[in-house]
């Protein structure tokens, strides 16, 4: 059955919807398109839609096919209009029904984005003024029509020499990439968190690679202490966003890629619809809480993600697949140790080759997979030693991670939840806060509690103990308080992951303290 | 007793000053010789923040240790 339909007249979508129905359906979701009366500033009165069939239909086929194997829908359907059109007019149409709201939901966002991006299907814009203008629907093309849902990115195309023209041949030679894999390349749309010591190889071997549009998130400027693993910057840069830098670095290497950045780390409530615009998701933070939220989104998006990590001269790799009955990384740790436990570069150090060997391990994860090369999305945790040379594999296994909890999915969807929520409370006096009806859990240890005892009647449970304290009898929201707000903010994180409703107190008992000074 | 081989990674590494040793131990399980290597290291890390893996494959921490085995304890690193 043909999935996909280029359309010369007008759509009539109640007869497209009811070819869907399906009695094992649940939910039905769709997707429209519209000629919109305005582009980039200009007044647009009308467009016309000009397409190379053959390429279309094909293209168009395989993306419809590929979201329905990807997420398990029962039908799906993309009919997108060439010829001329009206302000108003529908542009595009996609219809999915599945069993359940979800899948229907992210097959037809995976639909509309490949069909976005792959198809090769032009417009001319008719402005208001007279003029036309020919606008390719392809790649940066989507900034147009949909915003980007967390508001805080943008698209940079800064062009290099106009004469430049890259020259893959040394990787085209290869057999196993070729022309057809270049072509994958170009395509393809990855997303770098982090532009440090992980994320400069990264970054810089799939801009040269040819990857066609590259996502890269950073929060920080450049410090001085990152030069020594940073490689992509110089002197000149500290202070500057590396996002920004990072940009100009890509359009310096390689102009043909496009680059779109994000200059706040991605939230819990945002990372989804970032991830689904993306086909695969490289991790090169510093950061525990955004590995695994990152981990999390990959797992409920269905995106692959390489994680890397590293500690003084020896890092981990681990490439999450995404795919149904492969291990993520809530499988091997299921819930990440106190930030304090794990080590950052700045309180452990680092010294520079280390991220360096394992973001080009993670580059080339990146290109395996998204080259289908042999080896690809191995699910094993792999351990690097650079001071005596060894390197272990270690294969997960699935069966005894997250499947013990529900499964992946159950338990990305669960933390993501978790983290969404807003768990610092602010109290002037613990009175209130019983008086709301929350029960106050004292995480200090024994000797802090005996120094300074709380004034009001609560549990002792010290944080390293409270996720196997049975906290089933007591009922209502849990309300956990330390000196600082830090081990109760990072407690009440962990027992969300097993489905309690704790809150934190923020600041703790020093801000509760401060605030009785000034009353 | 047991003669076993034991490789540590990361801050595991760090506080027992090496990241391979051979040890002669008469822990039953993979739980009780971390006990006695906590007792032994001064390590920091509790078990439900690591992973071990025996003979090169994860483990069960209630497995029992066995002569010859190499033993591997892997905590998550955040540095980038």
């Amino acid at each position: 059955m043909t999935r996909f339909t280029l359309a010369t007249e007008p759509v009539d979508v109640a007869t497209w919807r009811d070819a869907l129905k399906h009695s094992g359906s649940g939910g039905f979701c769709s997707f429209e398109g519209w000629v919109r009366n305005n582009n980039e500033g200009r007044d647009v009165s009308g467009l016309a839609y000009e397409a190379y069939a053959e390429l279309a239909i094909s293209e168009g086929e395989r993306v419809v096919d590929e979201a329905m194997a990807r997420f398990g829908v029962l039908a799906a359907h993309c009919v997108h209009r060439v010829g001329d059109l009206k302000i108003g007019d529908l542009a595009v149409w996609i219809g999915v029904s599945a069993a359940h709201r979800d899948e229907a939901f992210r097959a037809c966002r995976y639909i509309i984005d490949e069909i976005k991006h792959r198809l090769p299907i032009w417009k001319k814009e008719q402005y208001i003024n007279g003029d036309t203008a020919w606008v390719a629907c392809t790649h940066g093309a989507h900034a147009e029509t949909d915003d980007h849902p967390d508001g805080h990115s943008h698209e940079s195309h800064l062009h290099a020499p106009s004469t430049f023209t890259p020259d893959y041949s040394r990787q085209t030679r290869l057999r196993d990439v070729g022309d057809t894999g270049q072509a994958k390349l170009a395509a393809a749309r990855v997303l770098v968190i982090g532009a440090g010591g992980l994320g400069c190889p990264v970054i810089s071997y799939l801009a040269g690679a040819g990857v066609g549009t590259l996502g890269i998130v950073d929060g920080d400027v450049l410090d001085a202490s990152n030069l020594h693993r940073q490689v992509m910057y110089d002197a000149r840069d500290i202070g500057q966003r590396k996002v920004d830098l990072a940009a100009r670095r890509v359009a310096a290497l390689n102009p043909a890629v496009t680059v779109q950045t994000f200059a706040e780390p991605l939230r819990a409530d945002t990372i989804a619809d970032v991830f689904a615009q993306f086909d695969l998701v490289v991790e090169c933070t510093d950061d525990l809480g955004s590995r695994y939220l990152a981990n999390d989104a990959a797992v409920l998006t269905g995106t692959p993600l390489i994680l890397a990590s590293v500690y003084q001269y020896e890092g981990q790799l681990q490439v999450v697949s995404a795919l149904s009955g492969h291990a993520c990384l809530r499988c091997l740790w299921p819930v990440p140790p106190s930030p304090a436990l794990a080590g950052s570069c700045a309180e452990t150090g680092v010294l520079g080759p280390v991220p360096g060997v394992l973001g080009t391990m993670q580059a080339m994860e990146t290109l395996k997979l998204l080259l289908g090369l042999p080896g690809a999305g191995d699910p094993s945790l792999q351990l690097v030693n650079l001071l005596d040379g060894t390197r272990q594999r270690l294969p997960i296994d699935a069966a005894t991670g997250c499947a013990l909890h529900g499964g992946c999915m159950t338990v990305a969807q669960r933390a993501l939840d978790a983290a969404k929520v807003d768990i610092d409370q602010r109290f002037d006096d613990l009175v209130d806060a019983v008086a709301r009806g929350f029960v106050v859990v004292d995480v200090r240890d024994a000797d802090e509690i005996d120094a300074s005892p709380l004034p009001i009647a609560s549990l002792c449970v010290p944080a390293s103990e409270i996720v196997t304290y049975p906290l089933d009898p007591f009922h209502g929201d849990m309300l956990l308080v330390c000196n600082s707000g830090k081990r109760s903010h990072h407690a009440a994180r962990r027992l969300r992951q097993r489905g309690v409703e704790a809150y934190s107190l923020v600041g703790g008992l020093n801000a509760l303290r401060d605030s009785a000074v000034c009353a | 007793m047991s003669r076993i081989t034991v490789q540590y990674y990361a801050q595991l590494r760090e506080q027992a000053g090496a990241s391979i040793e051979q040890i002669d131990t008469a822990a039953a399980t993979l739980r009780d010789l971390y006990d006695e290597l906590c007792g032994r290291h001064g390590f920091t890390l509790p078990t439900d923040a690591l992973k071990v893996a025996v003979n090169v494959r994860f483990s069960d921490w209630g497995r029992a240790v066995d002569d010859g085995d190499t033993i591997v304890f892997i905590p998550p690193v955040a540095g980038g």
